[in-house]
Order: C-alpha cells, then sequence, then structure tokens
C-alpha cells in the first residue's frame, strides 16, 4: 500500500497526549506536526501545510474556539475538536465555527482514526484502494471477495475484516487479541472460540482458491500472512 | 388557638372585672339597695364582659386561622411576612418585625448556600474535565503499548472513566435542560458507542455480546443515553454469572420504542425490583457482590425522569432485562416525512 502521506497537526497542551497521539497516528501511516509555542500557531500551520487539524479547546494564549475561527479566515482544511468538556455549548461552538467533527476525551482511538480517515476522505477525495494485494492473493474490499490467480471466493463480514487486519499488517505476528480488539471496534463483537472458528473456515475457502497455508500461525504468539 | 387557652390568657381581665363587680356591689349593698338590683346589674355587667371577650376571640380566631391557611399555601414558607397583612396591634407589629428579620436571615442564609452549592458543582465539573486528560493520556499510552497487562489497565481505565462521568451527570442531574440537546439519534450508533465505551471490560470478563439490528430513529440527547447504557452495562457485568450473555434489541410497542438490555446474569429478586432504582438500594444481590453502590440505577432513573424516557426493569427466571422507552412524536415524525 503506498499512498502519500497525510500531514496532521496536534494541537494539545498535554506533553503525554501529544507524544502519545503522534505515536499513534504515526503508526498509522500519518506524518505528524507537533505545537510547542502557543503564542504563533498560526504561523507554523501556514508553514507546515498539514492536511487536518486535532484541535483541544483549552489551550494556553488563545481558546482553540479563537484559533478555529482564525483558521478558518484563509483555509478550510479539516478540523477536528478534541476535548475533555463534553457540554453542547462547547458541541455547538465548535460546529458554529467551522470544525468537521467534534471528540470527547478520552477518546475511543479506533473512533478517531476512523474520524481522521473518513474526513481525509471526503476533503482530498482520496483514490479508494478497496483491493488489497498480497503474496498473490488480492482482498476485494467492495465485494466482500479474496481472489487468488483466477480463482474467487466469498467472504462473510468478520472475515473479510479478520483478513483486512492480516492484510494491513502482512508480515508481522498479529496477536489473537489484537484482531479481536479490532473487530471490536468494527462492531463485530467476536469472542476467542468464535476467532477460532472463523479462522478456521477461511483458510478451508483460501485452500479451496489455492491459497494453501497462506495464514501461518504462531504459537502463543498469533497470525502471520 | 383553643377557647380554654384564650380564657386562660384572659384571667386578668376577668378578675379585674370579678373584683369591680364585688366591689360594686358591696358599694350598692352598703348603699342600701336591694339585692335583686345589685344581682341583676352584675350579671348585666358579666354579660357585657363575656359578649366582649366572646367578639375578640371570634375575630382574633378567624385572622390568626387566615394567616394559617396562607402560610400553609406558600410553598416557601418563610417568606410569609410578604403576603401578610401589616398588623395594627402594637404587639402584633413585633412579632411581624420578628418575622421579617427571620426571613431576611433565612433568605441570606439560603443565597449563601446556593452560591456555596454552585460554586462546587462547578469546581466539581471543572475536576472531571481535568482529571480526564491523564485518563486520555494513560489510555493512549496504553493503546500504544498492548499486552496482557495494558488490557488490564485498560479495563480499570474503562472504570476510573465511569466513575468520573458518573460524578458529572450527578452534578447535572440537578438541571438536565442546562445541557440537554435533543436530536434525531439512531439507536444502532448510540448502542455501539455505549458498547466501545465499556469494550475491555467485556472483553475482560468474556461476554458475549449480540446486537439485533436496529433502524430506529428516536429524539433524545445521544451523551445521556450513552451514559445510561454505560450504567447498564457495567451492572450487567457486575452481576454476571459464568458464560455472560448481553443482549440489545429494540421493538416497537404503540408510539413507543423499547430499548431492551438483557443479560443473563444473576437476576433481582422480586422484592427488590420496585425498589432498586431507590437511591443507596442494594437489596440481596448488594449482599453477594462487593462494589454495590446504590448510585448508579438511582441516577439512571433520574435522568430518565428529566429526560422523559421511561426505565423499568424486570426480572423472570434468568436474568435481567432493563427497557429502555423512548415515546415518538408523531407531530415530529409526520413533520419529516413531508
Amino acid at each position: 500500500m503506498i499512498f502519500m502521506k497525510h500531514k496532521i497537526l496536534i494541537i494539545e497542551d498535554d506533553f503525554t497526549i501529544q507524544t502519545q497521539l503522534k505515536t499513534l497516528l504515526t503508526a498509522n501511516g500519518y506524518e505528524v506536526h507537533i505545537v510547542t509555542n502557543f503564542s504563533d500557531i498560526i504561523h507554523l500551520l501556514k508553514e507546515s501545510t498539514p492536511h487536518l487539524v486535532l484541535l483541544d479547546i483549552k489551550l494556553p494564549v488563545n481558546s482553540g474556539f479563537e484559533i478555529c475561527s482564525q483558521i478558518r479566515t484563509f483555509s478550510d482544511i479539516p478540523i477536528i475538536f478534541v476535548t475533555s468538556s463534553n457540554t453542547d455549548m462547547d458541541e455547538l461552538n465548535s460546529i458554529m465555527l467551522g470544525g468537521d467533527a467534534f471528540i470527547t476525551k478520552p477518546y475511543n482511538t479506533a473512533i478517531l482514526l476512523a474520524k481522521i480517515a473518513s474526513l481525509l476522505k471526503r476533503a482530498y477525495a482520496l483514490p479508494q484502494t478497496e483491493v488489497l494485494t498480497w503474496n498473490g492473493a488480492a482482498l476485494h474490499l467492495e465485494s466482500s471477495q479474496i481472489a487468488h490467480n483466477d480463482h474467487k471466493t466469498d467472504l462473510t463480514k468478520n472475515e473479510v475484516k479478520i483478513l483486512y487486519y492480516l492484510f494491513r499488517n502482512a508480515g508481522k505476528i498479529c496477536s489473537r487479541n489484537d484482531i479481536v480488539d479490532f473487530l471490536w471496534d468494527n462492531q463485530l463483537y467476536v469472542d476467542d472460540n468464535a476467532l477460532s472458528v472463523n479462522i478456521a473456515r477461511i483458510r478451508e475457502k483460501l485452500t479451496g482458491i489455492g491459497l494453501t497455508n497462506f495464514i501461518k500461525t504462531k504459537h502463543r504468539q498469533g497470525y502471520i500472512i | 388557638m383553643n377557647g380554654r387557652q384564650y380564657l386562660k390568657n384572659q384571667l386578668p381581665v376577668l378578675l379585674v372585672n370579678l373584683l369591680g363587680i364585688i366591689t360594686l356591689s358591696l358599694f350598692l349593698l352598703a348603699c342600701g339597695n336591694s339585692i335583686q338590683s345589685i344581682l341583676f346589674l352584675s350579671c348585666v355587667w358579666g354579660a357585657v364582659v363575656l359578649l366582649y371577650l366572646t367578639v375578640l376571640y371570634r375575630r382574633r380566631k378567624k385572622y390568626l386561622e387566615n394567616m394559617l391557611s396562607m402560610a400553609e399555601q406558600l410553598e416557601e414558607r418563610y417568606i410569609i411576612p410578604e403576603v401578610i397583612k401589616i398588623p395594627e396591634r402594637a404587639d402584633d407589629q413585633v412579632f411581624y418585625q420578628l418575622l421579617k428579620m427571620a426571613e431576611k436571615s433565612m433568605l441570606e442564609k439560603i443565597g449563601s448556600v446556593q452560591r456555596e452549592r454552585s460554586e462546587y458543582k462547578e469546581y466539581i465539573e471543572q475536576w472531571i474535565h481535568e482529571v480526564k486528560t491523564p485518563i486520555t493520556a494513560l489510555k493512549l499510552l496504553c493503546e500504544n503499548n498492548r499486552s496482557p497487562f495494558t488490557r488490564e489497565m485498560l479495563a480499570e481505565l474503562e472504570n476510573i472513566n465511569r466513575f468520573t462521568e458518573q460524578a458529572l451527570y450527578y452534578a447535572r442531574s440537578e438541571h438536565p435542560e442546562k445541557d440537554y440537546c435533543v436530536r434525531e439519534i439512531n439507536l444502532n450508533d448510540v448502542v455501539h458507542s455505549a458498547i466501545a465505551d465499556s469494550k475491555y471490560l467485556l472483553r475482560q470478563n468474556h461476554v458475549t455480546v449480540t446486537v439485533d439490528k436496529m433502524e430506529n430513529r428516536v429524539y433524545t440527547d445521544e451523551k445521556w443515553v450513552r451514559f445510561i447504557l454505560n450504567q447498564l452495562i457495567s451492572n450487567a457485568v457486575k452481576y454476571r454469572t459464568k458464560q455472560p450473555v448481553l443482549h440489545f434489541y429494540s421493538t416497537r410497542k404503540e408510539n413507543h420504542v423499547l430499548l431492551s438490555v438483557a443479560d443473563n446474569g444473576i437476576g433481582i429478586a422480586q422484592s427488590d425490583i420496585s425498589l432498586i432504582f431507590e437511591k443507596g438500594f442494594t437489596g440481596q444481590n448488594g449482599r453477594t457482590v462487593p462494589n454495590a453502590t446504590g448510585i448508579g440505577l438511582y441516577l439512571c432513573k433520574r435522568l430518565c425522569d428529566k429526560l422523559g424516557i421511561g426505565l423499568t426493569a424486570h426480572s423472570e427466571g434468568i436474568g435481567t432485562r432493563m427497557v429502555l422507552s423512548f415515546q415518538i412524536n408523531h407531530f415530529v415524525s409526520d413533520f419529516l416525512v413531508e
């Protein structure tokens, strides 16, 4: 998967959250900039030309609302408000001032990442990477199918998501827990046993289209493709 | 005020008049008047005095009862001096003045208590917002470094977050209208986000979660419902049995949408079921399961009442089924269809 790295600017005054958000977003394929000088945010923003801004409301010097309206005078990049106060007034203000999304702390990282991805997709009309390939297998997300050479087979919702996670982390060991976590983040509430059943069924289907031993089991660690 | 008491209070008047009658009788007797005329005169005097006292008593009683009933009609009784007429009698005026003073100091006291309360509430809300920053930081730290150890920490973090939310909503529950924004929400979304809030808790306890497809749309405030659902989920986990199951589904009943949260836990004893929404009530289950506070459901009920959502508990045979019922406003839906 090769795509242009999107730049995200984090405007957040808590040091730990700054660095951890950076780690999270970098791990998910984004380029991250962090604001350290809060009196000169606009200048930094013009210089670094991010594709998306994560903005806290309570900040030193100017509040997030003020910064948002300043940004809106010259740019319409997606802005996500990330805040710990979840009053309706704040939410309303953030929308009125041109914020694109409002997420309350402590946020679910899966939801945050999904919001970022969907806003970027909307704002920059990204080319859809609906087909993932690895080792000669092609996973078609839109039609829920996996293809190998000329053979195709249909997949269930769970199976697509499991394979998607394995393809995204191709070449790395994926622990069973991480896979189940990912499924839960996608509103598929499977347990450990159901995962085993699903994996077994996927292997059966893969063998059917000529992919044997595509998913390897790493004892006590998880799966790898 | 009753007659006997009044008569007792008027004893000096009676005694003075009696003394007067006796003195006059003695004087008239000494002057050589007949016994009959003296008796007649004494009777007339006595009758006049009694008549006078009776009329006075009646008037006074009416006046006082009037004031009592006025006070009873008032919601805040301490403002009684504001509604009664300024009395004409000198001693009544003193009491009136006393009442006025009492009212003033009461109002001052209430004012300062209210101020303190709202300051405290503001502080609590601010504190909760502040504590969410380290919670967020910890959560990110754990999610960036996944291991069995951080997984357990994440489940505990969910608990911490739930407790802080509980405090926040408790503080807000007095005036929810100040932070209440009704819009059309999808039940499906709110259920999934509530599950996401308790993801690690549910996974840690191996709860099998099923969510039936829900198309229903209701008009309410999402974050309040999410909070309520979260409390119900944590209860279901707290009072679980082996192989816990949690099932979310919605049904339509006349002009209500019912959202059910059903579990297969230890259930609620029939004798307790009517009391579970009481503050501090823990019941039989509270004795078998640690950490029962009797706050969660009380708060849920309180919020539901304020939001106009029905909340009922059912426990027949196995498990508990909590039902949230949202009223559908036909006017709104008709309006939207048009």
